[in-house]
């Protein structure tokens, strides 16, 4: 074996010199989108109103000319469509088209006012696979509000539609009889402005230009990666312990020093494991009336609190920022607040990583970016001069529960691959120009005030989810509108310059799949390394 | 050569797995080599003689599109998925969901009977080496984990920054690590019991040492013999390892978290933490092992040495509490001299403490008080636990010593500590 093919491992040692590998560098300048204000500027007493208010004035001039661009002209039997400032001011018999904020009211979607009868608002409301009552479809109802009212929306077209909560759009139609909306047709913003590569800090380019002459040619790759879920027990690391040993380089895939061309790894959330929050919170209840006699501590309490999966985390972060900088963005199931944005994982989490964090902001100084950042959830941010927008996966997760699943589903428990879909969410999250339209509504959010951050204001390059249950990829054009209606219409795209391309990235839970993303800073091409054991004849015994 | 032996010592005699990182690190030399070297161990000592060493093997490569074996993959039938997706009608523009484009790339670990299967699973393997040897086959490649663990924890004080370029690790020159008020790689601090022992004596408590040696060479006249001090100085590092396990096992009883389960971990507590730990744990033990009256008066000065040293470090250390060190040093050292020398020695040990507990209630102070166990066992030998503990006494309380320590005595000022210990002691009698 060692004759015929030893891959310059399968051989006795050898005196090699090993010349030092160098990373190339990364040019990285994240945007403080979704950084809440510290302290007691962080306020939970506004409405939330405002959010849709800010959202509709934010939206509705996009998507009012995406439609009259598409209704300006048309004339339906004789009768020019009008435009409606007002949803309330929509004349029975009369085509019309308006724009507005869609509300949907599903059957087992969580109602605050519920909750407040029933006394449990205090808690999380339970995970529901779909909000929608697969016995009753009809109990779902669609709407259209403003300013000024609300009006419900029907129509063949909204069956074969999906839509969630808090998207705007511009519905055509007319006013029935029972005082409802035929909607015939419906415009969404579609994708908002990209920026230019390197538009933010040109000299961040020239830098990495010039340093990249230094170190060897060719583009470098962004690593991505998400749901660690370390539980901090032996079973669920051996393929992160492969992991480090390829980001650090002592694991090749093909021989080449190609993991030095891995400038940053963004973790998108999720980081520990499940059971870490759960057990600790059954455990709370449990032990409650036991906990009150005990006498108080400094510290925690062992029995409650388990800190080995943050250890885990914290070493394996330490391993690897000596040579590779990290993103770690917040997740659902890690220790950050849960109402969106979450911010990022306090550095305190991490006693050995934290010496690679930025310094905390003192004075006046603006606080300077860290070798290892911490970040919120959803995310934004420039690198290698690509704008990259992502979130840990709640987004996607919650939009699906709004769309209708098929109820002839024999098997319940089942898992459904829903992987298309989830893309496909994703890409009508970037037409909505809105990457979380759910919140405020069925995911927890901040209430903003003066502005709603999750408009996408600008269409990143790369659009990313975490905590998906498989990889996907596909990449999306700006001259090609959604056509959520099913209209398999082809648009001329020759005929248009596109305005963007932006790479949709699924990103796979790394615990159940092993699957590192890793994308060309150039190219935008995508490829996955994904690391496992082989089950042998030990496991099959 | 010395891989070999260290290799042989681990795998054969001792039964360990080794890995490639492992040897590496333990070594010093190239990932690369380690490899290499694995592998010729292993081929060397199958020769000898078969069987003896058992290998598991890294492959990577480009595998077969169907099933991969290694993951729990998910759907490998991309027709079933867009057929069962009616949820969004098919708007993407461009085809380009492409999923089977993508260049997907396998790191995969098996053992040495399966590497043949592992191997046809590939449709082009771009590597293999040796990732692990072990004197028999791993029932559970998971194992692999905790050695990759113990690696990291026998290596801690290796500040990869400088072993990088060593073990083959890919460099970065724009690496940003903060060396600021927080010794950054704490981990490092020392190897494994040595660093057990510092955590767990926090910074503040180390501060007395200083002033107890000093007034206990102050005193003309020792009642000791020196056999004693020399039995003691000698017990100074050993005793003190085992005493601390034993404070471990009993602040775990008082359901207090051990300061930490790994030694190089604990070190890097910040010493904040670990004096809160600490003292509850402290406090705890000493409830249960309420003064016996056994005490000998050298004991104070016993781990003199050691003390001083730790003393040394945690000024190094610990900048922020510098200021409030040193006001506190100066303090015991002036205050505690002079008078100390009046009484002579009692040959006691818990006459010593009462007297110097009711002086310093006198003083109107706190005072940091080292209580120190030394019990003779049956041979005569000299056993020594030692128990530093941080007594404060004000006014209100005079001299009976309260068997609690206060808690925030080191740190606080004069004035305050006084209250806040007495409440301290309060709740933890109950």
């Amino acid at each position: 074996m060692a004759s015929a093919e030893d891959y310059g491992f399968l051989r006795p040692p050898s005196n090699d010199e090993y010349e030092p590998v160098y990373r190339k560098p990364s040019a990285y300048n994240p945007l403080q989108t979704f950084t809440l204000p510290m302290g007691s500027v962080r306020h939970y007493q506004q409405q939330y109103g405002d959010m849709y208010f800010l959202r509709l004035a934010k939206l509705k001039p996009a998507v009012e000319k995406v439609a009259t661009d598409a209704w300006g002209e048309l004339t339906v039997a004789g009768e020019s469509a009008r435009r409606v400032d007002r949803v309330l001011d929509v004349r029975q018999g009369e085509l019309c088209w308006m724009a507005g904020t869609v509300y949907m009211d599903m059957p087992l979607k969580p109602n605050i006012l519920e909750d407040l009868t029933r006394e449990t608002f205090t808690s999380a409301p339970p995970p529901r696979r779909t909000y929608a009552d697969p016995s009753n479809p009809s109990a779902t109802q669609v709407m259209m509000e403003d300013e000024s009212g609300r009006i419900r929306l029907t129509g063949n077209l909204l069956a074969s539609t999906q839509l969630a909560t808090g998207v705007i759009i511009a519905a055509l139609g007319t006013e029935t009889v029972n005082g409802e909306f035929e909607v015939i047709d419906f415009k969404v913003p579609d994708l908002a402005p990209q920026p230019q590569r390197w538009e933010r800090g040109e000299a961040a380019a020239a830098a990495s230009e010039q340093s990249g002459q230094d170190v060897s040619k060719g583009s470098g790759k962004i690593a991505f990666l998400s749901g660690l879920g370390i539980t901090g027990t032996s079973s669920d690391t051996l393929a992160l312990e492969l992991l480090t040993d390829y980001l650090l380089g002592y694991t090749s895939i093909d021989g080449s020093d190609a993991a030095s061309r891995i400038t940053r790894l963004i973790i998108a959330g999720n980081s520990l494991g499940a059971s870490v929050t759960a057990d600790t919170a059954s455990a709370g209840s449990d032990n409650a009336a036991k906990k009150k006699l005990a006498p108080k501590k400094y510290g925690y309490d062992a029995s409650a609190y388990n800190s080995s999966p943050i250890t885990q985390l914290d070493n394996f972060l330490a391993e690897i920022l000596p040579s590779i900088p990290v993103t770690l963005m917040a997740g659902e199931k890690d220790p950050a607040n849960v109402s969106l944005p979450q911010q990022g994982i306090h550095r305190a989490m991490f006693p050995q990583s934290r010496a690679y964090c930025a310094p905390p902001p003192s004075g006046e100084n603006k606080e300077e970016v860290g070798w290892f950042d911490s970040v919120s959830n959803p995310w934004e941010g420039d690198v290698e001069g690509w704008r990259l927008w992502g979130c840990s996966g709640q987004n996607v997760d919650d939009v699906l529960r709004y769309l209708d699943f098929p109820s002839d589903d024999t098997d319940p428990t089942a898992e459904r691959d829903d992987s298309e879909a989830r893309l496909r969410i994703m890409e009508a999250m970037l037409r909505w120009r809105c990457g979380v339209p759910t919140a405020p509504d069925t995911l927890w959010s901040y209430p903003f005030q003066t502005v709603d951050p999750f408009v996408l204001e600008t269409s990143p390059h790369i659009f990313f989810t975490g905590n998906q249950p498989s990889f996907k990829t596909a990449v999306i054009e700006a001259d090609a509108p959604l056509r959520l209606d099913g209209d398999v219409e082809m648009t001329d795209s020759s005929g248009e310059t596109p305005t963007g391309r932006v790479r949709l990235l699924s990103i796979p839970k790394f615990k159940e799949t092993g699957e590192l993303i890793l994308v060309d800073t150039e190219s935008l091409e995508v490829e996955v390394i994904r690391f496992g054991n082989f089950a042998g004849q030990e496991e099959k015994k | 050569m010395d891989a070999t032996r260290f290799l042989a010592e681990n795998v054969l005699n001792e039964r360990r797995t080794v890995t490639y990182r492992s040897l590496s690190r333990a070594l010093k030399v190239h990932a690369h080599r380690a490899k290499q070297i694995l592998f010729e161990f292993h081929r060397i000592e199958n020769a000898k003689k078969p069987q003896s060493v058992h290998a598991t093997y890294l492959i990577s490569g480009i595998q077969n599109p169907p099933e991969p074996p290694a993951t729990n993959g998910h759907a490998n039938d991309e027709d079933a998925i867009m057929q069962s997706s009616p949820y969004l009608p098919s708007s993407m523009p461009n085809q380009e969901v492409t999923s089977d484009q993508v260049r997907i790339a396998s790191v995969i670990i098996a053992r040495e009977e399966d590497l043949e299967d592992a191997k046809a699973t590939f449709q082009s393997i771009s590597m293999i080496h040796v990732y692990s040897v072990q004197p028999s086959t791993l029932q559970d490649l998971n194992t692999l984990t905790d050695v990759c663990r113990e690696m990291a924890t026998a290596h801690a004080q290796d500040d990869p920054l400088e072993c990088g370029p060593q073990w083959g690790m890919i460099q970065n020159r724009n690496v940003k690590r903060r060396t600021g008020a927080r010794p950054p790689p704490a981990r490092a601090a020392a190897p494994a019991p040595k660093a057990k022992l510092e955590s767990t004596v926090p910074a503040k408590r180390t501060l007395p040492t200083k002033a107890a040696p000093a007034k206990l060479e102050s005193k003309p006249e020792d009642s000791q013999p020196a056999s004693d001090s020399q039995s003691s100085v000698k017990s100074t590092g050993k005793p003190a390892a085992p005493k601390r396990e034993k404070s471990n096992l009993f602040s775990s009883f008082a359901k207090t978290k051990p300061p930490k389960p790994k030694p190089t971990e604990s070190a890097t507590q910040s010493a904040a933490e670990d004096v809160m730990l600490d003292d509850a744990s402290e406090e705890e033990q000493e409830e249960l092992f309420p003064d016996s009256g056994d005490k000998v008066p050298s004991a104070v000065r016993e781990g003199k040495k050691e003390r001083e040293e730790k003393l040394k470090k945690m000024m190094e250390d610990d900048d922020a509490d510098d200021e409030e060190m040193a006001d506190a040093d100066e303090e015991l050292q002036r205050e505690p001299t002079p008078e100390e020398q009046p009484p002579p020695p009692p040959p006691k040990p818990a006459e010593l403490k009462e007297e110097v507990t009711v002086q310093d209630g006198r003083r109107r102070g706190k005072r940091q008080v080292m209580k120190k166990r030394t019990v003779k066992d049956a041979e005569g030998y000299l056993v020594t636990r030692e128990e530093a503990t941080w007594e404060s006494f004000s006014e209100d309380e005079p001299a009976p010593p309260k068997k609690k320590p206060a808690v925030n005595v080191a740190k606080a000022k004069t004035g305050k500590p006084g209250g806040q210990g007495s409440i301290m002691s309060f709740f933890g009698k109950k």
